[in-house]
């Protein structure tokens, strides 16, 4: 079932959570919803299940307004943050319990929660309460409540959040399975981290403050963020966001950095509305800097190593470059593990990793078309 | 390994122990000074200092059923049956109604609050800031006018009244401390908003009904002053009795009190003991964060 949503707006008092929300999703993706806390990610989902009532805007399911559809007749399930299971209920009753609210006949019931539960490696704790039940189980439980019913749409409030960093990593692989495996059920999945929506989802919409700002494939979103707020939320550790001119000289248009000098060629179209002297804010991913072994081929800066967080497989280095410019760097093991702090090193720059984002709005100046393929 | 014996936390040690049940003893002395008293003859009773040790009776009990007006003459039934039974029925039938009344009322202010919800629920309480007896005057005019003087009705209303404040305080802190996802998410699992109270939120505070319900029956079958006024013969309670019975020819009778008060402890005293689990589950209702 597709899901569409426009100009949806959610209002509790002062505090406008969605303010004018559009998206469309297609049936059987796996689209994530991705922004910090307070963005109005749950409300978004609630106001989709028919929990809460829009203030405006409207709701579509599989083409349908359902404006005037109680919430048991959407054909939608949901995963909550706290998974919300009924704790005076067993396992077993807690996965019937949509069932027999939609008086589905008892040997029906008993086959259903039976596959969803072997499904879900449950079975186990069909007889125990839900406060008996280790975290994991828990929230198998939860989903299980979820998919019993075979809903149309899934919406998942951020499904990992109380769960511990092993079995959080286990779990994203196990979505990713249950998505295949449901084939058509259209899921929404909502998290504050940016690993998670990533991993998952086949698009991602990036939500602040009750505003979608971007939607994209990952990949996407990664190279190409629409503002210097996506930039920061994608990718681990976050982007270097440091602060840039635009300078005018006999040959051309430059970036000047408090550490280096960009050429700004290939934002010729982008640039084109600004004057010189217009402040910028430079974004360097920690993946796309290194140390240089000798020339720098036109984008370099020299810098001095004040931390390092060796994390097995790659090193985070912390430098301060000129002009006291703190900068992070990610580096394989293998190149990091003769670089100690107070060292003074060369680093290199990817040019073509570069995004540039104006300063007042921190929109994003994409780099013209043709010379990004040159 | 350290010479020291460690205790683990959670485990009390004979000092302790005994600290506390030292202090337990002092606490239930009266009460237990009550119970031997029931057994005792009328010379035990009084007799100083306080005897622990004595030939047991049971003469006390059988004169709570039975007085023996004239010396040698038939026994008769003292009515202390119906006593009892009354004050069963009436504490009994008013707390359950009023538990009835007040979850409903409960769940109505903690899930759909009404513009000035909060003044609605303290003026509910100020009913229960005045003492008793300032309402008696008026109550006992109203039982004259409308004849529930005397009657189950009257005494049962009354104390369905007189509990139902307390009753919706109490259920509701504990609806206020549910977790409203558990609900929504039974919402999306189909549940009317009737099946959501029935099925969902109610189960989840079985055990703070059963604590509202014996601090009830506990505040209900020891009501004096309204039992005293408002009951006639037939409806008469327990405490009413037990309080004539001081009286008399030969001045009080402790044992048989006593005896009274044994008979009088003990249905409380039973459900107090059946609910205890869910009692202690209900006074700490929420206060741990799961």
């Amino acid at each position: 079932m597709d899901l569409a949503v426009s100009d949806l707006r959610k209002r509790f008092g002062a505090v406008e959570a969605l303010q004018g929300i559009t998206l469309e999703v297609q049936s059987g993706e796996f689209f994530a919803i991705l922004g910090p806390s307070g963005a109005g990610k749950t409300t978004l989902l609630r106001t989709i299940a028919g929990i809460e009532r829009p203030d405006g805007g409207r709701v579509m399911l599989g083409g349908r307004n359902v404006a005037d559809v109680p919430v048991r007749d959407r054909n939608t399930a949901m995963v909550f943050q706290t998974f919300a299971l009924y704790p005076h209920l067993s396992t077993f009753d807690n996965l019937a319990y949509p069932l027999r609210e939609a008086r589905v006949p008892a040997a029906e019931v008993k086959r259903r929660v039976g596959e969803v539960a072997e499904m879900l490696r449950l079975t186990h704790t069909l007889a125990r309460k839900p406060a008996t039940l280790s975290g994991g189980e828990q929230q198998r439980c939860a989903i299980g409540r979820a998919l019993v019913r075979r809903p149309q749409l899934l919406l998942l409030d951020e499904p990992l959040t109380n769960l511990d960093a092993k079995l959080r990593h286990d779990t994203r692989a196990e979505f990713k399975r249950l998505h295949r495996e449901l084939g058509s059920t259209t899921i929404v999945y909502a998290t504050p981290d940016q690993l998670e929506a990533l991993s998952m989802g086949s698009r991602v919409g990036v939500l602040r403050q009750g505003r979608i700002v971007q939607v994209d494939a990952p990949a996407t979103l990664y190279t190409k963020p629409d503002d210097a707020f996506v930039a920061s939320l994608v990718g681990d550790p976050p982007i270097n966001l440091v602060p840039g001119t635009l300078h005018e000289d006999g040959g051309g248009r430059r970036i000047e950095l408090d550490f280096m000098g960009l050429d700004a060629q290939p934002w010729r179209k982008a640039l084109a509305a600004f004057s010189a002297g217009t402040r910028l804010r430079v974004g360097l991913r920690p993946q796309a800097i290194w140390p240089a072994a000798g020339e720098t081929q036109g984008a370099g800066f020299g810098a001095r190593v004040f931390l390092t967080e060796p994390l097995g497989d790659v090193t985070i280095l912390d430098v301060m470059a000129h002009g006291d410019t703190r900068l992070r760097m990610v580096l394989p093991q293998e190149q990091a593990w003769q670089i100690a702090v107070d060292d003074t090193i060369e680093c290199a720059v990817d040019v073509d990793q570069i995004c540039l984002f104006a300063e007042e709005s921190g929109v994003a100046l994409h780099r013209d078309r043709a010379e990004t393929a040159g | 390994m350290s010479s020291r014996e460690v205790r683990s936390i959670g485990v009390a040690g004979w000092g302790r122990t005994l600290g506390a049940a030292v202090i337990s003893l002092i606490y239930f002395f009266p009460v237990l000074f009550i119970i031997l008293a029931a057994f005792k003859t009328r010379a035990d009773v009084l007799a100083w200092p306080i005897k622990f040790v004595f030939t047991p009776t049971l003469s006390n009990f059988v004169s709570v059923f039975f007085r023996v007006a004239v010396e040698g003459g038939q026994a008769e039934a003292t009515g202390f049956g119906l006593y009892f039974f009354n004050s069963l029925f009436i504490g009994g039938s008013s707390v359950l109604l009023a538990l009835i009344i007040g979850t409903s009322a409960a769940y109505g202010f903690s899930r759909f609050p009404l513009r000035g919800n909060d003044t609605y629920l303290f003026m509910i309480l100020t009913t229960r800031m005045m003492p008793p007896i300032i309402a008696i005057i008026p109550i006992f005019v109203l039982f004259n006018i409308f004849g529930l003087s005397g009657t189950y009705v009257g005494i049962i209303a009354l104390y369905t009244a007189f509990n139902l404040p307390f009753s919706i305080w109490m259920v509701k802190s504990f609806f206020d401390d549910l977790d409203r996802d558990i609900e929504d998410a039974a919402r999306m699992d189909g549940s009317s908003e009737w099946r959501v109270f029935r099925k969902v939120c109610l189960p989840q505070i079985y055990a703070g009904l059963a604590a509202t319900f014996v601090f009830a029956i506990i505040l209900t079958w020891n009501e004096f002053v309204f039992a005293l006024l408002l009951t006639g013969t037939q409806t008469r309670t327990v405490p009413v009795q037990i309080v004539r019975a001081i009286g008399g020819a030969m001045g009080a009778d402790w044992g048989l009190l006593s005896a009274l008060e044994t008979l009088f402890i003990i249905p409380v005293v039973l459900v107090t003991f059946a609910l205890q689990n869910q009692l202690l589950r209900g006074v700490t209702f929420g206060t741990i964060r799961r």
